[in-house]
């Protein structure tokens, strides 16, 4: 069965090279344009998300705001979540790590890298 | 004397009106200050932000097209490649052929990888739109002010301003930047691992 990842961005750029990149490694990707939808199409998903890859800056609710409210709910609470994100400040990375994030990459990046992240979870 | 008097109050008067006068014209001269300390501090800014577009901008398009250009070097080969295999299969030359089959398959793997190298450089369109989402907050700034101290200056009460309208809702980060990444992702890897 496809491992499905969803990917949060409010760049339509991002969230086409992010899926691009691993819809040609044999993942299923869902999309969500902010925290908000993302929240929105994870409650309302019959299938189970493997992995969520967020950004941080986003409108309505943001990356940190998304990762908050997933690591409250029992069924998220252990989901691998990467950020994806320009911001590149320690501050930012702490702050990554309070709010429960697994892992944290900076844009603009590479696919491998990003894929190779993805695997370090979804090996297997 | 009464005359004297008068004149006195008179003076006295036309003083409180004059140290009344003035005390307004510091009053408007504080609000006046401020929003025009910040808008002498957003102009460079909004500027710095589009000469910072339009720089990157020009790089990732150049890389664009030099990846292109090798591309389409690379499909000539491999148009090339393809009728000297014709040749050499008419000539039964197996050996070559199989030669420049593997020859070929590697340039295609090249194309491929200059595939995500283009991918990889259109990624400046994110960031160059959160630097021009900062300049447009910037001078969405910069008009809040001028509003400001038009009402001072026609002496309006900042209260009866009417709200400057935002075009939409901005989610940015100011610092983003196709170039300067300083991050070592090993470095990162360690911060989370140690969690």
């Amino acid at each position: 069965m496809d491992r499905i990842i969803l990917v949060v961005d409010d760049s339509p750029t991002v969230i086409k090279f992010v899926s691009f990149s691993l819809k040609n490694k044999g993942y299923k990707v869902v999309t969500a344009c902010d925290g908000m939808d993302a929240v929105e199409k994870i409650s309302n998903m019959s299938e189970k998300v493997d992995l969520v890859i967020t950004d941080l800056n986003m409108p309505n609710l943001d990356g940190y705001g998304l990762i908050d409210t997933l690591r409250h709910n029992d069924e998220f609470c252990e989901t691998p979540i990467i950020i994806l994100t320009s911001e590149e400040e320690e501050e930012d990375k702490q702050k990554g790590i309070q709010v429960g994030a697994s892992s944290y990459l900076v844009k603009p990046f590479k696919p491998a890298l990003l894929v190779n992240e993805v695997e370090k979870y979804l090996k297997n | 004397m009464s005359e004297v008097l008068n004149l006195q109050d008179k003076i006295k008067n036309e003083l409180l009106d004059i140290s009344g006068t003035i005390s307004e014209i510091v009053d408007s001269y504080k609000q006046l200050h401020s929003p025009l300390v910040e808008t002498q501090k957003n102009v460079p800014k909004a500027t710095e932000q589009l000469d910072k577009i339009a720089e990157q901008t020009a790089a990732a398009t150049h890389r664009m097209l030099d990846t292109a250009e090798l591309i389409t070097q690379r499909e000539d080969e491999v148009i090339a490649g393809l009728n000297i295999i014709k040749e050499k299969i008419n000539n039964k030359n197996y050996d070559e052929v199989i030669e420049l089959c593997d020859d070929l398959a590697l340039k295609a793997s090249d194309n491929n990888n200059d595939a995500f190298v283009i991918m990889d450089a259109l990624q400046f369109q994110d960031i160059t739109s959160q630097q021009i989402d900062h300049a447009v907050v910037l001078l969405e700034e910069l008009e809040k002010k001028l509003h400001r101290i038009l009402a001072v200056l026609n002496g309006e009460d900042n209260k009866d301003l009417p709200e400057v309208s935002v075009s939409k809702k901005r989610a940015f980060d100011p610092h983003a930047d196709l170039f300067t990444n300083k991050t070592n992702q090993h470095d990162i890897d360690s911060l989370f691992s140690k969690k």
